[in-house]
């Protein structure tokens, strides 16, 4: 079976109707473009996102088809940028904010945590803010520590946030979609190394991808792999590697880390007995923590060896050594036949 | 920009537009009341009364929440008495319930001005079943949708990116309405208030934005907070006016806020206001003994002598319709009886229970809260 009939199967999308192949930022901005088209309330907006289109381009195009009412560039300013985005949802709007690197949402830090994640609730429900902050983030791209961060643990320790991280083009369309028309704000992560190199069929017709719900990559008996965002191409050729071994690895993509599917992770552990889990994130306080957590909790008579992290490590983000401080495809492996010969 | 003389509908009766960057506070009525320029026909005696008996109110009304506190009925109460002239001016110039408003959490006053019923403002400090926000917010963070009073958040001049966002939407949505955003004068420091001003000024939205300057960011003083003269100034970096305004004297207020949100809601982008005025009580419970530490028993009763509700009672006296003894205290007994009723009244609904706290954390219930509640209902069952 291949990646993508698995995760046809796993979102439950027909597979009848047209697609194309697109790469993930084209994914990413046809999404935009049919929520503009679709909702007068959507509205995109950032550094550079206009005329510029993006430093990566993801917004190419929207300003020229939807005009600078609709698509516009702001002041250098994370925080006005994020702290716009949450006065406009609160008025009605559906804004799409563009932090240029995640490495920047510091600035606008404060505005995420004591405004975005917290009006709903402090408010006792009489206001909301659905927003999207869109960000490139992770390694890969030889952009030093300023252009090469993970920061998702920050957020996925706030309550009232949502996040998530897809990688491929399907779940890049389909989970921006579901954030735009959903009524929590979301933190949407952009596998910055991903944009271009992951290419995959996109339905020309309209749909979303659940946010809370992993997709099963790769099905497998003997170890459960679990990977987001740019680590998910090296997990899956990890996993390749491994079954020219004759080792049957299954392969989960978590694509939504708050609220992240644990039913999916448990079933597939409970029938594996061996998970070993890869991000690119530092290790302390990396979000996988969780996902070890709840496995031992709720599997651990399931569990045949310890449950093994590939991660970043807790150096800052290197510039001439990231192909050594990312998990490749080697480590990952290692990772794997250290749990399978425990 | 700043001299124009904008084509304005619906302004206040003005003999003249107000001009930006005075040197001093704009003033219309002295401290013993004698007003100091032409006082607008709408200041009838029945206005300046209703005026009077909203800056008593309010000022009883922390009086009494300031004894709740003391008996330890709630837990934070931070004072606005001495800016009651900033507050209720404030309130009268806006379109209540059409504008928007991004409040900092002194502004009860400005809630009660703007019609908020009192006993949600009492809720909202005893957090009781009556709270519009679930009693899930320390006392003074008060929201109120009917009113378009968002929320507020602890995190100081963290309004302020969100309110010129408000006014992008506003202008967005092809709306009449504006967006107030009120601060005190420690906030001008924070990087959100001048990214804030910066956002709203190059989007030129209709955003309102006040200083209620009462000099003390709980034991710094302005001196100390900014090499800046003052606040309204650094408006100009932004390219909106900046107007002084003497914040103790509620018709200065009303003229130069009334006019400001005017020329906002105009179209020709935001504006700041400073009201200068004073701290009278302590920050909080939490900081009670401000003249013991930080400031002098003379500075506070300097500003005492100031008072707004004496001047508007002065100029009620100069006009020929003063306010005697027995009306005041009248005044005050029946918003001590209104307080008393309330807080009973809310106190009745009871508190919250543990569900509250797993609701309206995300428009849904993601699986994780659903095991988490149903963790503390196992637990608070078990105890009962």
């Amino acid at each position: 079976m291949t990646a993508t009939q698995d995760r046809s199967a796993q979102t439950g999308q027909a597979q009848t109707g047209e697609t194309r192949i697109l790469t993930l930022i084209q994914a990413v901005t046809e999404a935009m473009r049919e929520e503009l088209a679709r909702d007068d309330r959507v509205v995109v907006f950032g550094e550079d996102v206009g005329a510029r289109g993006g430093v990566f381009l993801a917004t190419a195009g929207l300003q020229a088809e939807f005009g600078p009412r609709r698509v516009f560039d702001t002041p250098l300013s994370e925080a006005s940028v994020v702290g716009a985005a949450v006065g406009m949802a609160v008025r009605g709007l559906r804004p799409i904010a563009e932090i240029q690197f995640a490495d920047y949402m510091g600035p606008g830090f404060d505005q995420i945590i004591s405004q975005a994640a917290k009006i709903r609730y402090r408010s006792g429900g009489q206001f909301t803010a659905p927003l999207i902050i869109r960000t490139p983030s992770g390694g890969g791209v030889k952009g030093g520590h300023h252009h090469s961060q993970s920061p998702e643990s920050y957020f996925t320790h706030t309550p009232g946030l949502k996040v998530v991280m897809p990688s491929t083009p399907y779940d890049a369309k389909g989970l921006l979609k579901a954030a735009i028309r959903g009524e929590d704000p979301v933190i949407y992560f952009e596998p910055k190394r991903l944009y271009r190199a992951a290419k995959g069929e996109v339905p020309s017709h309209d749909y979303i991808v659940k946010i809370g719900e992993g997709a099963v990559r790769r099905e497998g008996t003997d170890l459960t792999l679990v990977g987001y965002g740019g680590v998910m191409p090296d997990a899956e050729r990890a996993a390749a590697a491994l079954a020219a071994e004759g080792v049957s690895v299954e392969v989960i993509d978590l694509r939504s880390l708050v609220p992240w599917d644990r039913e999916l992770v448990l079933s597939s552990v409970q029938k594996t007995g061996r998970a070993v889990l890869v991000s690119e994130a530092p290790r302390i306080s990396n979000f996988m923590g969780e996902v070890a957590y709840v496995i031992q909790e709720q599997a651990f008579d399931s569990l045949l060896a310890p449950v093994g992290q590939v991660a970043g490590f807790d150096t800052p983000y290197p510039y001439v050594q990231d192909k050594v401080y990312l998990p490749g495809p080697n480590r990952i492996t290692a990772a794997c036949v250290k749990a399978l010969n425990y | 920009m700043m001299t124009a003389s904008p084509s304005i509908s619906n302004i206040p009766p003005l003999s003249s537009p107000i001009e930006p960057f005075s040197p001093e506070p704009l003033r219309w009525v002295a401290e013993d009341g004698r007003p100091v320029r032409d006082l607008p026909a709408r200041y009838t005696p029945e206005l300046l009364r209703e005026l009077h008996r909203e800056m008593v109110r309010a000022r009883e009304f922390d009086r009494k929440l300031v004894t709740l506190l003391r008996q330890g009925r709630t837990t934070f109460y931070a004072q606005s008495s001495g800016m009651e002239a900033t507050q209720v001016g404030l309130a009268r110039s806006i379109r209540v319930g059409h504008d928007w408003v991004w409040p900092y959490y002194r502004d009860h006053t400005l809630g009660l001005a703007m019609g908020v019923p009192m006993i949600d403002l009492i809720s909202q400090c005893l957090g009781t079943n009556s709270d519009l926000c679930k009693g899930r917010q320390m006392p003074h963070h008060f929201g109120s949708a009917s009113k378009n009073f968002v929320s507020i958040s602890s995190s100081i001049a963290s309004q302020v990116p969100p309110a010129a966002g408000n006014a992008m939407a506003q202008k967005y949505l092809g709306t009449d309405e504006i967006t107030l955003c009120t601060f005190g004068d420690g906030a001008t420091s924070e990087g959100d208030w001048h990214a804030g001003l910066n956002m709203a000024g190059a989007a030129k939205a209709p955003a309102l934005f006040v200083c209620e300057n009462n000099q003390w960011a709980i034991s710094t003083n302005l001196a100390a907070q900014t090499a800046s003269p003052n606040i309204h100034i650094k408006a100009k970096a932004y390219g909106m006016p900046g107007f002084y305004v003497d914040g103790n004297d509620i018709v200065a207020v009303m003229e130069v806020c009334g006019y400001a949100a005017e020329w906002v809601r105009a179209g020709n982008g935001p504006a700041l206001v400073e009201c200068l005025t004073y701290r009278v009580g302590s920050h909080s419970n939490a900081d009670a003994d401000a003249e013991k530490n930080y400031r002098t028993r003379d500075e506070v009763n300097s500003w005492l002598a100031r008072d707004p509700i004496a001047r508007v009672e002065g100029l009620l006296a100069h006009l020929g319709y003063p306010v005697d003894a027995e009306e005041r205290a009248d005044l005050i007994s029946a918003v001590h009886r209104a307080v008393d009723a309330d807080v009973l009244k809310a106190e009745a609904t009871g508190q919250p229970d543990w569900r509250i706290m797993f609701e309206d954390v995300y428009a849904d219930t993601p699986p994780h809260l659903r095991e988490q509640a149903a963790f503390v209902r196992a637990e608070q069952e078990g105890q009962k």
